[in-house]
């Protein structure tokens, strides 16, 4: 048991498989994940707040905004404490956007993903210069100066927020309703798949190992020829990019924002999930999101103490199972099958 | 005589009010192995660092293959074509033997981030390229059985190996070795000149940092000797070799003699 | 716009004087901490948050004062500041040891990344502010008024306060004694060798964790010495004031060049004027954001601070 390793376990189930078995458990994974909203009756039951709703958010969108901090914390090493930022742009573009043209949830999409990349790219050519610590404080201020800029400007409403943002039209003539958030769930599980497959294309190819080459040893990779500033301000942009998407979807399912659901708090819950689940390795960050998206809402008394706990997980996991759940430590292949055949 | 490749004029390097090096010249052939001696602290690093853009010289130049290095940022440096291996080994721990080279064979891709995305053609054909070249590498080094090993779990002799292959994985044109046989014994130091005997001979130029004068005897072409960051000598080995003013430079310290 | 920043100058120079030196404090612990570890002590700002609940336990529930309470005079006065500021620097302390034990010690000792310690600390400072929360049901504390706010002097139409005059006594005092401490003991030598070079140090026999540990305490007490002048200028706190005070105060330090103890002087000063000078001229609200843009430009432009401490790293 000790030697019991759930990564190594899902991996190993993976490389034996062939590419039909490989194709039947994608399949199965995403249809089990596309079912979850109708177990709502079972243990999985949350006592305050509606099952579904949870499942929208805090949990899927937890996890879309953990899968975007990860690229850029875990994949390339660079501490971003004001990644609420980005989620704070998303949803503001949906906001006014909504309150003064006619553009619907799918128009406004890439318009919130635009801005919130924008955004990333004009904070990360200045700081991402700067050295972790540095780059960690600078980042900190930055998402509270967009809460304080949303707090304090006329056309944001200010504290009063936007409210009467519309509903997103509906999909193949299905409507979405504040009663039932179904179909809300699968849309963000779709923007959660579409994630998934971008950061592994990416990963496995130029692009991920400039981002690991930049983790391990930045000074080395840049004399190794890789353009180290472009990278990471890629891997900023594109973890923006994902945190401004998210920031579109809340908006668009609480239909109501205001500045102070964009606190630095925020910032740190996603990297509690980041790094509890396991900083670096995807299916670690997912299960990380979802574990501490959800228990908040099933178990009371962890909702009132919610950040204290998070803050808790944060200390408690680097001190003592730095990897979180699921470790990113790839495995040596040549050595596995020396092992297996032995 | 052959074209020269890089040339140093005049270099000097100052950190603060210490003066690491002092009107430096230096020029190196294509297609030689030019040893950089000196004792600790002569400044044989700061060279590799201020021709690799680590440090930007205080004064003169470095001219590559008719390129002037100022001002370039270190990755433009290795595209251009100086590739470094370092004293204290700085591979990429955690990724495998074969990512490592593979990484710096990256340089001169052309597709990015966007091709890597949608996979176009040639981001494919240019993944499929390189991985081929990185095993060729890694088989010409004579370490492509430890591919799918990672770095940091590597014998000591095979990441000082490794250091090379990541090195020519750039497509180099002048190889920058700082002290590659460090830790070595006799046999494996013999076995180190044969492979940068056949690195040379394989077309790349070699500069190289090193202390055993053995090593530096049997397969340098020119040896040149720094002394508290100035140049005194600059020749071939066994002219160096008896040159009074490298044997006192030597003998001052003598425990880098070895 | 400027009629305000014009009219009060005098009087805003003095209160930025003031907060000055309340930043310089903070700024200590900042800078002190990252001279030993090259690393920010992300939990600073509440362990100052910490400092200023000490005050307000010394006053309200060691001498039993409340918000109707008459102000102390005299000898009583003399003491129940005294223990007040006391038990601020004590609070400060304790947490700023605790903050290094739970959330560095263990780290530094396997010798793990500095992303790991970072959040590591960044976590152990959302644990402090969450518990005070809780502690306070997030709210507003206010501090019984101690010290009668009498105009002393009024030079230009500046008004210079009690609390003001004491704040800038004794946190300069408070400075002097603790730059002191590190340039001369024997304690403050080894803290200096340990930030000039660790291994050195630790050849030559330097017991590496005791330097640490101490470095926190000298830079919580500091960090609490400021939570005391806070709540006697302010007469409240709350679970979140460690931020902004903190932002400022790490900027203040990297003003004057981290881990420069004189340059947090300079910085701290510095900042105060400014932040006061800018808030009279935009508003206070802004007054956040104009320091983050400070503590952005400084970075940019002039890494080392004013007063020197390399920031940027270039190693090989």
């Amino acid at each position: 048991m000790k030697n019991f390793n759930l990564r190594d376990f899902g991996a190993g189930i993976w490389e034996r498989s062939n590419r039909y078995q490989r194709i039947a458990i994608v399949l199965l994974v995403i249809t089990l994940a596309a079912l979850l909203p109708f177990a709502g009756a079972s243990f999985l039951a949350t006592p305050v707040a509606a099952y579904d709703a949870v499942l929208v958010y805090p949990v899927a969108i937890f996890v879309l905004m953990s899968l975007g901090l990860n690229i850029v914390v875990g994949k390339s090493g660079m501490l971003d404490l004001g990644y609420v930022a980005f989620f704070a742009i998303g949803a503001y573009t949906n906001g006014l956007l909504s309150m003064h043209t006619g553009l619907n949830t799918w128009e406004i999409m890439p318009i919130g993903i635009g801005a919130a990349m924008f955004a990333g790219v004009l904070l990360g050519i200045p700081t991402l210069r700067l050295r972790g610590d540095y780059l960690a404080i600078v980042t900190l201020g930055f998402g509270e100066i967009i809460r304080i800029v949303a707090l304090n400007v006329s056309w944001t409403n200010g504290p009063n927020g936007i409210s009467g943002i519309q509903m997103p039209p509906p999909i193949l003539g299905k409507e979405f309703a504040l009663d039932d958030q179904k179909l809300f769930f699968w849309v963000v599980l779709v923007m959660i798949l579409l994630t998934i497959w971008m950061i592994r294309r990416l990963t496995v190819r130029r692009p991920g190992r400039a981002w690991e080459a930049i983790r391990q040893d930045e000074d080395a990779a840049e004399l190794m020829g890789v353009p180290t500033l472009k990278y990471k301000i890629w891997s900023f942009t594109l973890g923006a990019a994902i945190g401004g998407a998210a920031g579109v979807l809340y908006a668009a399912k609480n239909l109501f924002i205001s500045p102070e659901m964009f606190t630095l708090n925020v910032s740190i819950l996603i990297l509690a999930c980041v790094v509890f689940g396991g900083i670096g390795n995807i299916w670690g960050v997912i299960l990380g999101g979802a574990i501490l998206g959800y228990l908040p809402d099933r178990i009371r008394f962890i909702s009132d103490a919610r950040l204290l706990v998070f803050g808790l997980v944060l200390v408690v996991v680097m001190n003592f199972r730095p990897d979180g759940l699921l470790p990113r430590k790839k495995r040596e292949k040549a050595l596995i099958k020396k092992g297996a055949n032995a | 005589m052959s074209k020269v490749l890089l040339k140093l004029e005049n270099l000097t390097m100052k950190f603060g009010g210490v003066t690491a090096l002092n009107e430096v010249n230096l020029e190196i052939h294509e297609g030689e192995i030019l040893a950089l001696i000196g004792p600790n602290g002569a400044g044989k690093t700061t060279v590799f660092n201020v021709i690799t853009g680590v440090y930007q010289a205080t004064s003169g130049s470095v001219t590559f293959d008719g390129h002037n290095l100022a001002g370039r940022k270190r990755f433009q440096i290795t595209g251009l074509g100086v590739a470094r291996t370092f004293q204290n080994i700085r591979l990429f721990g955690d990724m495998t033997t074969l990512e490592n080279v593979i990484t710096a064979t990256d340089v001169h891709k052309k597709s990015g981030l966007v091709g890597a995305l949608f996979g176009t053609p040639r981001a494919r054909r240019e993944e499929k390229e390189n991985r081929a070249k990185a095993h060729e590498i890694l088989q010409f080094i004579g370490i492509d059985e430890y591919a799918d090993r990672l770095a940091k779990n590597l014998p000591y002799g095979v990441q000082r190996r490794l250091e090379i292959a990541r090195a020519m994985g750039t497509s180099p044109k002048l190889l920058l070795l700082d002290e590659p046989a460090a830790g070595f014994n006799p046999q494996e130091k013999v076995e180190l000149a044969a492979t940068i005997k056949k690195v040379r001979d394989a077309g790349y130029t070699v500069l190289l940092i090193e202390h055993d004068m053995s090593l530096i005897m049997g397969i340098s072409d020119r040896v040149a000797v720094l002394d508290f960051g100035t140049k005194i000598a600059d020749d071939s080995p066994a002219v160096v070799q008896n040159d009074p003013r490298v044997i006192e430079a030597y003998l001052g310290v003598p425990a880098d003699a070895s | 716009m400027f009629t305000v920043f014009i009219d009060q100058f005098w009087q805003l120079t003095v209160s930025g004087i003031a907060l000055g030196f309340i930043y310089v404090l903070i700024a200590l612990g900042y800078t002190m901490v990252y001279g030993v570890l090259r690393m920010i002590n992300f939990a600073n700002s509440e362990i100052f948050m910490w400092g200023t609940f000490g005050a307000i336990v010394a006053s309200r529930d060691l001498f039993g004062y409340n918000q109707t309470s008459e102000p102390a005079h005299g000898a009583k006065l003399a003491l129940v500041l005294f223990v007040q500021l006391f038990a601020s620097m004590a609070f400060a302390g304790l947490t700023a040891v605790t903050v290094e034990f739970v959330a560095y010690r263990r780290l530094r000792a396997k010798g793990t990344n500095r992303l790991a310690t970072l959040i590591s600390a960044i976590g152990m400072s959302m644990v402090l502010s969450e518990v005070m929360r809780l502690l306070t049901a997030s709210r507003p504390v206010g501090s019984p008024r101690i010290l009668e706010k009498v105009i002393l002097v009024e030079v230009w139409g500046a008004q210079i306060r009690l609390d003001t005059l004491i704040t800038i006594v004794a946190a300069g005092a408070i400075f002097i004694i603790l730059e002191r401490f590190v340039k001369l003991s024997r304690m403050g030598k080894a803290i200096r060798a340990v930030s000039m070079n660790e291994d050195a140090a630790k050849l030559m026999g330097i017991n590496l964790n005791r330097v640490i540990t101490t470095t926190f305490l000298v830079g919580g007490l500091a960090t609490g010495a400021a939570g005391f002048f806070y709540v006697t200028v302010y007469e409240y706190t709350k679970f979140n004031i460690g931020f902004t005070m903190g932002l400022a105060a790490f900027t203040a330090a990297v003003i004057g060049g981290i881990g420069n103890i004189r340059g947090a002087f300079f910085g701290g000063v510095a900042l105060g004027l400014a932040e006061v000078y800018a808030s009279a001229i935009l508003g206070t609200q802004w007054k956040s954001v104009t320091i983050f843009i400070v503590l952005v430009l400084v970075l940019l432009f002039k890494p080392s601070g004013l007063f020197g401490e390399a920031v940027t790293q270039t190693r090989a």
